[in-house]
C-alpha cells in the first residue's frame, strides 16, 4: 500500500481464455483481458454477465475450467486462494463480507493474516490514517457499524494484505451516492501509492468516470473494450446500460 | 468440581459444532480415549494423572487433525445426517477397538493422595477434586487467551462468522477446520485425563459425557467459551444438588442418583423457554 513497497511495473494481470463456472454451468467463455501495472481498470455489465464470477476466478474461489491467468510470471489459474493473496491479487467481495462479530481491528488484522512480517503494525496506522473514520469504530464489532463504513473496512482489511492488484466487487452497492464518492476518492488515494485497481460495478456511469480502461462483458463474453471515456460517449453502452 | 470438566468437554464439542457445524457423535468416545490413555500412562510409566493431562491433550489433538483432514473433511458441507452417521459409526468403531484393547473390564486410576481431603467450615474438601476443578478453569482460561489473541484463534473465529471471507484473507480453510476438530478431540482427551481421577474406566465410559456435552453447550450457547463454561459449571451444580435429593413421587421412592439427570435435563428446557439461544448465547446476528 505505499509506494516504497510495491515497485510500479512489477506484474501485469494477462487472463487468456479463460472459462470458468460452477459445476456444469459454464459462466464465463474465453475471457481474455491485460491489465497493467498502475492501471483502473473497470468491469461492467448487466446482472448475471459474469463479473463476480471472473473475480471469483481470479482469486480462485471459484473454478477454472481452462485458460491462464497470468499475474507477473505466476499462474493463478487453478491455485489456491493463499497462494494467489500471497502473489498480491486482493479482493474486496461483494456484499464486504466482514467479521461482523470481531472488531474493526481484528478485521484489520485477518486481512494481514498472511503475513509474517514486522510492519503490520506499521500498515494499521497507515490504515487508519488513510480511514480516520475507523480510528473512532476500532474496537467496536464490524457488524454494527453503517454500510458506508462497513466498505471502509473492507477495503481496509484488503490493504492489510498489502495488495499488487486489488479487485473490488460492486463497491457502490446499497451506498448513497455521497458515500460512493468518499469511497471513490479514497480508492484514488490507494492508486496514487501504486496500487492497480480492478473494479467490478453495475453503476456503468460511475466506474467509467472513474477508470482509466474499461471491459465490457455480456453473457460471459467480453463484447467491447477501450478508454473508459470513449465507452462512455458509445452510443450502445449509452443505451444498453445509461439509459440515454 | 465434575461442572469444571464438563465445561472443559463442552468447549470442545462447543467448537466442532459452532465451527464445522458437525454435531459430533463421537465426542463421548474421545473423552473415554482420553481417559483410557492417562490409565495406561499410569499403569505403565505410574504417572501422574494430572501430567497426563497435557499428553492425552496433544495425543488427542494429532488423532483429531489427522482424522478431520482425512475422513471428516468429507462431510463438512455435507447434510446433518450424513455427519451423524460418520460420527456415530466411528465411534461404535473405537469403543469396540477399546473393548478389543482394554477390555471391558472396570479400571480406576488411583494415584496415593486420591483420598486426601481437608475440611473447610465442616465440609470435606478432596484435594483431587479441587485441583481438578482448578486445572479444568486453567484449561478453559488458556483455550479462551488463545482463541481471543493468537492469529489462528482469531481465524477460527472469524471462520465462524464467514468462511468464504476468511478464504479470500488467505486462510486455508481445509487446515484450519483440521486444527478446529484436532482442538475438539484434544479438550475431549483433557476431559477424559481429569475424569480418570473421580470415575472408573470403561469403553461405554463416553456416552453419558456426550450427551452432557451436548446440554451444556445449549444451556450456555453455541460456540462461545464462555458459554461452554457457564453451562458446564451451571449444569455440575444442579446435578450435584440434585443428587442430594430424596423423595417419594406417586408412591415410588426416588433417590438422588436417579434424579439428577432428570431434573438437569429440567433445567435445560426452563432455559431454552427462557433464553433460546443459550444463557451466554447472544441473538442469531
Amino acid at each position: 500500500m505505499n509506494l516504497e513497497a510495491t515497485p510500479t511495473g512489477s506484474a501485469s494481470l494477462t487472463v487468456r481464455d479463460l472459462r470458468a463456472g460452477y459445476g456444469d454451468v459454464r459462466v464465463l467463455w474465453d475471457v481474455s483481458l491485460e491489465i497493467e501495472p498502475g492501471e483502473v481498470v473497470a468491469l461492467v455489465g448487466s446482472n448475471g454477465a459474469g463479473k463476480s464470477t471472473l473475480l471469483g476466478a481470479l482469486s480462485g474461489i471459484v473454478s477454472v475450467e481452462s485458460g491462464s491467468i497470468l499475474f507477473g510470471d505466476v499462474e493463478l489459474a487453478g491455485a489456491a486462494t493463499d497462494r494467489i493473496v500471497h502473489a498480491g491479487v486482493v479482493q474486496v467481495p461483494q456484499g464486504r463480507r466482514l467479521f461482523g462479530g470481531l472488531s474493526v481491528r481484528e478485521n484489520l488484522l485477518m486481512g494481514a493474516y498472511l503475513r509474517t512480517d514486522r510492519e503490520v503494525h506499521a500498515d494499521l496506522e497507515r490504515c487508519l490514517a488513510l480511514l480516520p473514520r475507523l480510528r473512532e469504530r476500532y474496537e467496536f464489532p464490524a457488524g454494527r457499524l453503517s454500510g458506508g463504513e462497513q466498505q471502509q473496512v473492507a477495503i481496509a482489511r484488503a490493504l492489510m494484505a498489502r495488495p499488487k492488484l486489488l479487485l473490488i466487487d460492486e463497491m457502490s452497492l446499497g451506498l448513497a451516492p455521497v458515500l460512493v464518492d468518499q469511497l471513490l476518492g479514497i480508492l484514488a488515494q490507494i492508486h496514487a501509492q501504486g496500487v492497480t485497481i480492478l473494479m467490478v460495478e453495475q453503476d456503468v456511469q460511475t466506474a467509467l468516470e472513474f477508470a482509466g480502461r474499461a471491459y465490457v462483458l455480456e453473457t460471459g463474453r467480453i463484447v467491447k473494450s477501450g478508454p473508459a471515456a470513449e465507452l462512455l460517449d458509445d452510443p450502445s453502452i449509452k443505451r444498453a446500460y445509461l439509459g440515454i | 468440581m465434575a461442572g469444571g470438566i464438563l465445561a472443559v468437554a463442552a468447549l470442545g464439542f462447543s467448537l466442532v459444532w459452532g465451527i464445522l457445524n458437525i454435531i459430533n457423535l463421537a465426542h463421548g468416545t474421545f473423552i473415554m480415549l482420553g481417559a483410557y490413555i492417562t490409565w495406561q500412562l499410569f499403569t505403565s510409566f505410574h504417572l501422574d494423572p494430572f501430567l497426563s493431562v497435557p499428553i492425552a491433550f496433544a495425543i488427542m489433538y494429532g488423532f483429531g487433525y489427522v482424522l478431520q483432514r482425512g475422513l471428516i473433511n468429507q462431510v463438512v458441507r455435507a447434510p446433518i445426517l450424513a455427519t451423524f452417521l460418520l460420527t456415530f459409526g466411528l465411534s461404535l468403531l473405537l469403543v469396540n477397538l477399546a473393548l478389543i484393547v482394554w477390555t471391558g473390564d472396570t479400571r480406576a486410576v488411583s494415584p496415593a493422595y486420591s483420598g486426601a481431603n481437608f475440611t473447610v467450615a465442616g465440609v470435606t474438601v478432596p484435594w483431587t477434586k479441587l485441583a481438578t476443578l482448578g486445572a479444568a478453569l486453567l484449561i478453559t482460561a488458556l483455550m479462551h487467551v488463545w482463541l481471543v489473541r493468537s492469529k489462528l484463534g482469531r481465524a477460527i473465529r472469524a471462520m465462524a462468522m464467514d468462511v468464504g471471507a476468511a478464504q479470500l484473507a488467505g486462510v486455508r480453510v481445509a487446515h484450519v477446520y483440521a486444527v478446529t476438530f484436532g482442538l475438539g478431540a484434544g479438550l475431549a482427551g483433557a476431559a477424559g485425563a481429569l475424569l480418570s481421577l473421580s470415575y472408573s474406566l470403561n469403553p461405554s465410559m463416553g456416552e453419558p459425557f456426550l450427551i452432557k456435552s451436548f446440554v451444556v453447550c445449549v444451556l450456555g450457547g453455541l460456540g462461545s467459551v464462555q458459554g461452554a463454561l457457564v453451562g458446564g459449571l451451571v449444569y455440575g451444580i444442579v446435578e450435584s444438588f440434585a443428587s442430594q435429593l430424596d423423595v417419594t413421587v406417586l408412591g415410588q421412592h426416588l433417590s438422588g442418583s436417579g434424579l439428577q439427570d432428570v431434573i438437569a435435563l429440567v433445567v435445560l428446557l426452563v432455559v431454552l423457554v427462557a433464553r433460546p439461544t443459550g444463557i451466554m448465547g447472544r441473538a442469531a446476528a
